[in-house]
């Protein structure tokens, strides 16, 4: 941007700053450093740290990711957590077990659930990628689907691409040399520090310096700067010390009330497998900031994954009622409704995240199955045309054709379906679901053998589903393979322990071994 | 994401290329019409100023002419433009502009034309001031209570407040601990500074604190003595948000409500006279600017927020009451009265575009782009769909989706083998203990019709052979033009391989006008290697512990004729032995009878028969061939080598054994090893410091147990490479052995390789032994049962290694008996009862799916 006239150049970086040009800000601040490489006049002094602070800002802001959306569990982390307080919890105080107790809301005959044993939610978050396997033989033998690919080895893992991908972009190397620095001067200097401190955290991702850094300052602050405390908190976090992390936080919390600090501290809770207490937190927060739309959506999420469906959509509606156009809640909402029969109210819901503006995939996919339900048969076709076209990858269009399969099913075109879910094999080989419709297909054809085969692969790819064992057993059952019939039923009835077929079939199974 | 869009009433944009930030927007009465009506001031950081007047746009071609009531161009960048009292003796509103190095006040006066476009209006300076440093940002008010004038103070880019009292210059004063400058207001009500330090704290000064017992004056004299952090200034309240600001402005609509409105980079705070926090509002955007500016019901404050992602939001205290749409990213947002409409929201952006807009709901148009769809002509649809569906139906009868190639390849891949082996060896690396390691080279040709892309070669020979690069990658080919490679087969592993043909694999993509990717082929190739490569003539020896004995049905050869490249011809005329020594295995000798039509093999090692065997039928289907000779038949009489076939396969299970062993004993340790980490790291993380009861010890000899383990695994997995290759080659020799005894047909043969040899690679999970009796004891129950009670067994699902190989023995044994007997290989449908439904195919392909999806299974 060309201007005839010659701005002050330090204040020509601070306003591009206040932009957001951080690419201009970051160039206008080594010109200025550039100039004026160390402290020969005694004026420059502070021009340089102004301009090196505000360098360092502008190179943080462009990698910054709000630390409480980082939320990705790693097995180092999970195998070498020595905070869970019982192996096995209660029911209903953990986020481990859920097939241990009573489905609250649509059961898994009627809405999916994750390979962890939870519903499927309505939007995704990064935790709702992953699941929580118990052990390290678990965890590396969990099926490796294309799209739950295997558990990050460490949390830090992927931190430390982000940051070497940023550092890669500076030819002379990086901007500041953390080996070189001494942090104890710059720790007495709090205008320099904090700075200091998100570029080492964020930009670097060096979190052990950062750390060293945040306990020099706190120090220096005697120990009355709650900032302080929630970065020392954060770095904490990182290394996976929650129970010293929670201390920071709480201490945190003493000198300030800040709706960040809830938020960390239930992080905290969460990852020590403590929702009933990050609730509880919550709660205080919202006492402290009422309506606070972030604390809200932090309640419903803890809800929704302990399968309390019925509370999680009365959070995402405060959650709306604050704040009209939240995509997260409006989809939640929408997909429980869905899932509860109702997918006219669904399809409203849906259709409000067009208007607003949100276009992917995803959505026309959802839109074209409510209006299948919701029985608007012109809609289907063009969403899921639409939907087609849209998806980026072979993953989703292989959801949409599963979805097409499904409707095909519905109105009775088995040929159809038999396409569509071959289709959506061809698009991902490791569609669990469909291998299980396909199988259902077979079935019908009395391609036994074929059905088995598919059932099989079904089973090995998604062991969390009741489905696949539940057909394998009645197949079994039906050409009179007993001992396969009721192994798989067992499965079955571990999967989904309230499902009444399964427990028929269990039990005639039992009977006749009986009268053998 | 927002539902509606902000209205447009009137918009321009300003300027060219010219750069605007927060202060540079101001919206008064300026030139005192005493109307009422708002004026935009707009000035930029080019120097330019400019004052608007919008009005309503008429039907024709708006107004823009009338509407900019004034622009200059000054000399210095505008950095903030506020109006206000600012001139002494007169309550009239002036014009104050903020340059880096100077700040001038204007008065603006305006004359009234007889038409609209007659007005005139003029900019008079009425003073300024030099400004000693370089300045950032003003504000402006009644500083210490004085009653009708405004008196302003600047910050600097250094951290000095400089005040000003209208014409003269009052002080100067540094804050402390500053950095770089955060936004900067006054309260009036209190008397008091607002800003936001570097040390992210919001801090707030009262004027008299600043103006009190101060040397302001000698401050300019002392500036060159350079004293860097400034007097000693307390401030009044100091509140820590830990962010940095964009904007902060001081609000009081009635008596009861004052607070102070901080929009930081990720909060937006209501903060109370004494700096405590009244709410917050966590933004999960970045926002841009912002404007608390009025409340609507009691209690309440309703603000303005601008983000960068074009929106522009209205909260109620921190619920969302409105979002809306704008065609930019709004820097600075202010609210004015115009002619006919008041409260209209004027937005500037940094690139000089300017807004006045209002709230409706004029939905966001968002326009979802059209879908590529055709006209549907229904007939040709139908003819399209009929066409696709035979096309389907033609596919699933042939079983699989696989598209039918054509008849030619569009690539031809050809291989010849050299007749000689290397003058050089080529070989490195190899683990046979020899002094030269035979090579040979082999040619590869590749010639396409088509322009082809993304072409790589792969080449595959059987363990322990090995080549010298087994990977070409050519990007694009030319039609018609010819590429060759070459490459070295040696020996590498120690042990004679089981197989002495190679093949290669070519893929390339045929990129066409609608797929420019292309669409992916392969083409293979397979080449025999010479025997010479793995072995060479020695002195026969006589003494050997396995023997075979081949039948032929015609007269005896020489066997110079059917070996000449290991015999010497010069010698003899008439060779009846001959000596081999494969290479990293044992002597094999063949012997030909003088009198009778029988040929002997013999060796130390019963699977290092098995290539001299084969090469010696090979050779004699080849010699008896160019005789013209068509009725050769071998055959073996001999008693099966089932004792020896066993014990060969006896080792490899020993040896997949202890690989499992190795294998459990590993992941044992590993455990423990985690283990002991787990109790060190809580050791480690205790504030009281413990001690460690030598946990390090024995966590550094698990960790050398591991790795120990770990080196005899992979020792072991090598061991059973070489096992299985031992095993394939005996049975190699077993099916072959069958083969001649029974005088089975081709396709019997190909059923009985199927059954013995169905893995190409041995593994923990899915092994030889366990695949093999599975369908050995399903040819036993289907084609070879002996009743049909047999066949009802029915099949174990899931494959394990089993406990011991006597059930696998027993089968083979009883296959033999029953090939004997006269049983017949066959897949048909009339052997199996529950088969009957499937085709031949279909059953493979069950089988084919079965193993994929148990090694699916092994796997978790």
């Amino acid at each position: 941007m060309g201007t005839g006239l010659e701005m002050e150049p330090l204040l020509q970086a601070w306003s591009y700053f206040r932009r957001r040009k951080f690419e201009h800000c970051s160039q206008a601040c080594s010109r200025i450093l550039e100039k004026e490489p160390c402290d020969q006049e005694p004026g420059s002094e502070h021009l340089t740290q102004a301009a090196w602070s505000l360098k360092t800002r502008a190179l943080t802001e462009m990698v910054y990711v709000d630390e409480i959306e980082v939320d990705q569990e790693g097995i180092a982390e999970m195998l070498l957590d020595e905070n869970s307080i019982a192996q096995v919890a209660r029911p209903g105080t953990s986020l481990k077990l859920t097939t241990a107790k009573k489905f609250d809301g649509p059961s898994p005959a009627v809405r999916p659930v994750t390979q962890s044993g939870r519903p499927i939610t309505g939007f995704v978050r990064p935790s709702t990628q992953s699941g929580r396997p118990g052990t390290m033989e678990q965890a590396i033998k969990t099926p490796r689907t294309a799209n739950t690919a295997r558990p990050i080895t460490s949390a830090s893992g992927r931190s430390v691409r982000l940051g070497t991908a940023s550092m890669l972009t500076h030819p002379g190397g990086a901007f500041i040399n953390l080996s070189r620095l001494n942090l104890a001067k710059y720790a007495v200097r709090p205008q320099l520090a904090k700075t200091l401190f998100e570029y080492i955290f964020h930009h670097e991702n060096d979190v052990k310096n950062a750390l060293d850094l945040a306990a020099l300052a706190t120090e220096h602050a005697q120990f009355k700067d709650w900032w302080w405390k929630v970065q020392l908190g954060k770095c904490y976090y990182r290394l996976g010390l929650y129970r010293e992390a929670e201390k920071q936080f709480k201490s945190a919390l003493t000198h300030q009330d800040m709706v960040d600090i809830f938020l960390y501290m239930g992080k905290v809770y969460i990852r020590m497998d403590q929702p009933l207490t990050a609730l509880g937190l919550f709660k205080q927060g919202l006492d402290r900031f009422p309506k606070e739309v972030s604390v809200l959506c932090a309640v419903a999420r803890i809800h929704e994954e302990m399968n309390d469906m019925k509370s999680a959509s009365e959070y995402y509606k405060e959650v709306l009622k604050q704040d009209s156009s939240n995509v997260e809640a409006i989809a939640c909402i929408g997909s429980n409704h869905f899932y509860t029969d109702q997918p006219e109210i669904a399809l409203r819901f849906y259709r409000r995240l067009l208007q607003m503006g949100v276009y992917n995939c995803q959505l026309f996919n959802n839109l074209g199955l409510c209006c299948f339900y919701a029985q608007q048969y012109d809609m289907i076709l063009t969403s899921f045309e639409r939907a087609l076209s849209l998806a980026e990858n072979e993953y989703e269009a292989a959801e949409v054709w599963y979805n097409l399969g499904h409707v095909a099913v519905g109105i009775g075109d088995l040929t159809l379906a038999y396409q569509c879910f071959k289709l959506t094999l061809a698009n991902n080989n490791d569609h669990a679901e469909a291998y299980n419709n396909l199988a259902v297909l077979e079935m019908r054809k009395n391609h036994v053998e074929q059905a088995r085969a598919l059932l099989q692969t079904a089973a090995a790819l998604a062991p969390h589903m009741y489905e696949p064992h539940f057909n394998f057993a009645s197949l079994s059952d039906k050409i009179g393979d007993l001992q396969s019939s009721y192994i798989a039923a067992q499965k079955s009835e571990t999967a989904f322990p309230d499902h009444v077929e399964s427990q028929r079939l269990i039990q005639e199974l039992r009977q006749h071994f009986a009268t053998i | 994401m927002s539902l509606f869009k902000a209205r447009d009433w009137w918009s321009t944009t300003l300027g060219e290329n010219e750069e605007f930030d927060q202060g540079c927007l101001c919206v008064a009465d300026v030139d005192n019409s005493g109307t009422g009506h708002d004026k935009i001031i707009v000035g930029s950081y080019s120097g330019f100023l400019r004052i608007v007047s919008p009005h309503p746009p008429k039907a024709s071609e708006g107004g823009q002419v009338e509407d900019l009531l004034l622009e200059v161009q000054l000399r210095d960048p505008v950095l903030q433009v506020e109006v206000g009292k600012f001139v002494s003796g007169t309550e009239l509103l002036h014009l104050a502009i903020l340059h880096p190095r100077k700040l001038c006040v204007y008065s603006i006066s305006g004359t009234l034309g007889n038409v609209e476009h007659g007005n005139q209006y003029q900019i008079k300076l009425m003073y300024e001031h030099n400004l000693q440093k370089s300045a950032c940002n003003m504000t402006y008010g009644p500083f210490g209570g004085v009653k009708g004038r405004d008196l302003i103070c600047i910050q600097s880019m250094d951290g000095m407040l400089m005040f000003f009292e209208q014409e003269s210059y009052a002080f100067g004063r540094y804050l402390p601990g500053f950095l770089l400058p955060g936004p900067l207001s006054y309260s009036s009500r209190t008397d008091s500074f607002v800003t936001v330090s570097s040390c992210r704290q919001v801090e707030s000064y009262k004027y008299q604190v600043l103006a009190v017992a101060t040397d302001a004056d000698t401050r300019k004299e002392t500036e060159q003595q350079k004293i860097a952090s400034g007097k000693k200034l307390v401030a009044d309240w100091i509140l820590n948000i830990g962010e940095q600001a964009l904007d902060i402005r001081v609000v009081t609509f009635n008596q009861t409500s004052f607070s102070v409105f901080v929009l930081g980079e990720r909060n937006f705070f209501c903060l109370k006279e004494n700096g405590q926090i009244r709410f917050m509002k966590k933004l999960d955007y970045n926002p841009s600017g912002f404007l608390p500016y009025g409340s609507v019901s009691e209690g309440t404050i309703n603000t303005l927020v601008g983000n960068h992602n074009n929106m522009l939001l209205v909260y109620q205290d921190v619920t969302l009451r409105w979002a809306a749409q704008l065609p930019h990213i709004p820097v600075a947002v202010k609210v004015a009265n115009f002619q006919d409409l008041k409260g209209v929201i004027v937005t500037l952006s940094d690139s000089g575009q300017l807004q006045c807009s209002y709230f409706g709901t004029d939905p966001s148009l968002f326009q979802a782009p059209k879908v590529e769809s055709r006209d549907v002509n229904y007939e040709e649809l139908d003819v399209e769909m009929k066409e696709l569906q035979r096309i389907i139906k033609e596919a699933s009868k042939s079983q699989d989706m696989l598209l039918k190639l054509d008849k030619e390849d569009d690539l031809t891949l050809a291989a010849s083998v050299s007749t000689d082996l290397d003058s050089e060896s080529q070989a490195f690396e190899s683990e046979v203990e020899c002094e030269i390691i035979p090579s040979v080279t082999v040619k590869f040709c590749i010639r396409s019709r088509l322009n082809v892309k993304k072409t790589v070669l792969s080449i595959n020979v059987p363990f322990p052979l090995a080549v010298t690069q087994d990977h070409f990658i050519f990007d694009s080919l030319d039609p018609g033009i010819k590429k060759t490679a070459n490459v070295s087969v040696f020996l590498k592993g120690n042990c004679p391989p089981a197989d002495i043909e190679g093949s290669a694999v070519i893929s390339y993509c045929t990129p066409t006008e609608l797929n420019p990717e292309g669409v992916p082929r392969v083409v293979q190739c397979k080449f025999q290697l010479p025997l010479k490569l793995v072995c060479f003539p020695v002195q026969p020896s006589k003494a050997a512990n396995h023997k075979l004995t081949i039948d032929t049905n015609k007269p005896p050869v020489n066997l110079g004729n059917l070996f000449p490249d290991f015999v010497n011809q010069v010698e003899d005329d008439n060779v009846n032995v001959l000596g081999l020594q494969l290479l990293a295995g044992r002597k094999v000798t063949l012997l030909a009878s003088k009198t009778s039509q029988r040929y002997r093999i013999q060796s130390e090692q019963f699977e290092d028969l098995w290539l001299i065997t084969r090469e010696l039928i090979l050779r004699f289907e080849e010699y008896f061939q160019k005789q013209g000779i068509k009725d050769f038949t071998c055959s073996f009489s001999g008693p099966m080598p089932l004792q020896e076939y066993f014990e060969i396969i006896e080792q490899h299970f020993q040896l997949r054994f202890n690989v499992e062993k190795y294998d459990s004993l590993l992941s044992e340790r590993a455990v423990q090893f985690r283990a002991i980490q787990r109790l060190l790291l809580t050791r480690f993380k205790d504030k009281t410091p413990a001690p460690l009861q030598n946990l390090d010890t024995l966590l550094d000899g698990t960790y050398r147990q591991v790795i120990g383990l770990a080196d005899a695994a992979e020792e072991g997995q090598q061991n059973l490479s070489r096992g299985f290759t031992r095993l394939k080659s005996a049975t190699h020799l077993f099916v072959m052995l069958i083969g001649l005894r029974q005088k089975l047909s081709k396709d019997q043969m190909a059923i009985l390789e199927g059954t013995f040899l169905p893995l190409f690679q041995d593994g923990q999970e899915l092994g030889w032994e366990e695949s093999v009796d599975a369908a050995v004891s399903h040819l036993l129950r289907t084609c070879l049962s002996k009743s049909s009670k047999e066949q009802a067994l029915n099949l174990n699902s899931q494959l394990n290694i089993p406990k011991d190989t006597s059930r696998l023995k027993k089968h083979i044994t009883l296959l033999c008996d029953r090939l004997a007997k006269g049983g017949r290989l066959s897949l048909s449908a009339d052997a199996g009862g529950q088969q009957a439904m499937l085709m031949p195919g279909v059953n493979e392909q069950a089988d084919e799916e079965d193993r994929q999806e148990r090694n699916d299974q092994n796997q978790q």
